[in-house]
């Protein structure tokens, strides 16, 4: 695709885990996880926006982002 | 002659059951009438040509078929127009100038007021049933003697206090043995012990040692949220607390603080759990700055590997990571114990991580923040999706959502590394993060990661995919 020419840096994504797990990553292990990230910011997105929605901000505040990151969180625990 | 008599008695019953008759008959009560008709039985013809004109309207007003004018042939028939004529209370009203006709329920409720006085109550063998009214009065009256033989409990008045409150209430020793003496009311009724817990757990779980977030920050928001009704939750979530204590170092108590958690912490010491164990010693003589070396230091934990089965059997989480057997946080169970306070512990992550871009992992290696700008895409991509399309992202959402991303890939990364080593690999593999995605329940029997990835993930990425999982 021409339109994202970048969708994500594999590089930092890949030092990232690597230095949470203390194991390597193998070559494209980084891409599923980075869709897996994408399926999380969806639902903490999603989550947010009801939050927010629901306490009557017009914008996604930062305070219903973290009251709903714990339970996303949870959602996303292998 | 015995038996066309009986038929005809019948047949104009019935006729008397669903058609009118005259008028000059119905003022006749049924047990009057009765009677009369066994004397003067009247067959079904015959009733209709005696019938007035004006009966015959009625009749076919009533019921407008033809047909249904003439007697039912079968009983179900008859006992239907019966139920009719009951359940129309219209009926009633039309013909309101006229004594109401009778039918079978009105003989039989007449017959009932006839004997009514004169029949009894029908009574069955009363032995079996006074035998146990008599006991009854038996225990009754020994109750009631009871009070003399009380008596003597005055002179002893301790015994009963004790047995007393020993049967109404024995689930309450049990869990005094595992809790602190003084710290029962702490736990219970402060509103500072369930606050402190959620920071404490939250760090256990989310080892971010760099933070220097205090304490009192979140005390309002905690509050706040205890308005939604977390009054048992508040006891449920002491106890955990409890079991969190045996797991963690005294430091973080310090940081509230608090010098009476130093005490329950030796008094916590005799936690039968298995993750105390090795960490038994340490915590008694360990300050507040020992805290970080303590987690960085391979060599405290070393031991704690030795029992995997225990943690692995408890949380899938620590399987993998070893250094989070002594750090053990809450329990699966807790989340679902504790909705409400959950939001709350994460409150004080928001502003201090700015303080040091390169944070170390659990593992002593510098993690790298993802960039800003590539968290903002994303982020505001799904929320435009989720909501109107001019949703836009303050810096402090986007500070909040980083924080949160950054814990997400912690505790990935340590579910990959644990399904990895499980598999007995050195590196964590495209399986791995396909078992967390199906885990996660994103993948199932009609999610696939191929389609998952079509549709979010760009192509040549999805090609990079599909070349290192061939399907």
């Amino acid at each position: 695709m021409v339109a994202t020419q970048k969708l994500y840096p594999r590089g930092t994504v890949k030092r990232i885990v690597k230095a949470h797990s203390n194991r390597s990553v193998s070559k494209n292990a980084d891409i599923l996880i980075f869709l897996d990230y994408m399926l999380f910011m969806q639902e903490l997105m999603r989550e947010a926006s009801i939050r927010s929605r629901k306490s009557g901000e017009k914008n996604i505040s930062a305070n219903s982002v973290r009251k709903v990151t714990e339970k996303t969180l949870r959602k996303f625990q292998g | 002659m015995a038996t066309p008599k009986a038929r005809d008695r019948r047949s104009t019953a019935n006729l008397n059951i669903e058609s009118n008759t005259p008028s000059g008959e119905t003022t006749l009560t049924g047990l009057q009438r009765l009677p009369s008709h066994t004397r003067y039985p009247l067959t079904p013809s015959r009733l209709i040509t005696t019938l007035t004109p004006s009966a015959q309207r009625s009749v076919s007003r009533f019921t407008p078929r033809a047909k249904a004018s003439a007697a039912p042939s079968t009983p179900y028939g008859l006992r239907a127009r019966q139920q009719r004529a009951a359940n129309t209370p219209g009926r009633d009203r039309r013909r309101s100038g006229r004594i109401q006709r009778e039918t079978t329920f009105d003989i039989l409720r007449n017959l009932g007021r006839k004997l009514a006085p004169v029949s009894k109550p029908i009574e069955s063998s009363p032995q079996e049933v006074v035998q146990p009214v008599e006991e009854e009065i038996d225990e009754i009256e020994e109750l009631d003697n009871e009070p003399e033989l009380e008596r003597p409990r005055l002179s002893l008045p301790l015994q009963g206090s004790m047995e007393a409150s020993e049967e109404g209430s024995p689930d309450i020793p049990p869990p005094r043995l595992s809790i602190a003496f003084d710290e029962e009311d702490l736990t219970y009724q402060s509103v500072e012990f369930p606050r402190r817990d959620l920071a404490i757990r939250d760090k256990q779980r989310l080892s971010i040692i760099d933070r220097g977030a205090r304490m009192s920050e979140d005390f309002g928001d905690t509050r706040l949220e205890s308005d939604e009704g977390i009054e048992e939750d508040t006891g449920i979530v002491g106890e955990d607390g409890f079991v969190d204590d045996t797991m963690m170092s005294g430091g973080d108590f310090d940081r509230g603080g608090e010098t009476e958690d130093l005490g329950r912490f030796h008094i916590e010491m005799n936690f039968p759990s298995p993750n105390a164990i090795p960490l038994d010693d340490e915590p008694l003589d360990d300050d507040i700055g020992d805290m970080d070396g303590f987690r960085l230091s391979p060599g405290d934990i070393q031991p704690v590997p030795g029992t995997p089965s225990d943690g692995g059997a408890g949380d899938d989480n620590d399987a993998g990571a070893g250094l989070e057997y002594g750090l053990n946080f809450a329990p699966a169970a807790s989340p679902s114990i504790s909705p409400g306070l959950v939001g709350g512990g994460l409150r004080d992550e928001g502003l201090p991580t700015t303080g040091k871009q390169k944070r170390l992992s659990r593992h002593g290696i510098p993690v790298p923040n993802l960039p800003a700008g590539v968290v903002k895409k994303l982020a505001s991509q799904f929320a435009r999706n989720g909501s109107n399309s001019n949703t836009k992202i303050s810096k402090a959402t986007l500070a909040a959502i980083e924080q949160a991303s950054s814990w997400y890939f912690e505790q990935v990364s340590q579910d990959l590394a644990a399904y990895s080593k499980h598999a007995g690999r050195k590196t964590i593999d495209e399986s791995d993060v396909v078992t967390l995605l199906k885990r996660q329940r994103h993948i199932n029997s009609s999610t696939t990661v191929f389609s998952l990835a079509q549709k979010h993930l760009p192509k040549e990425l999805q090609q990079g995919m599909r070349l290192a999982m061939p399907p």
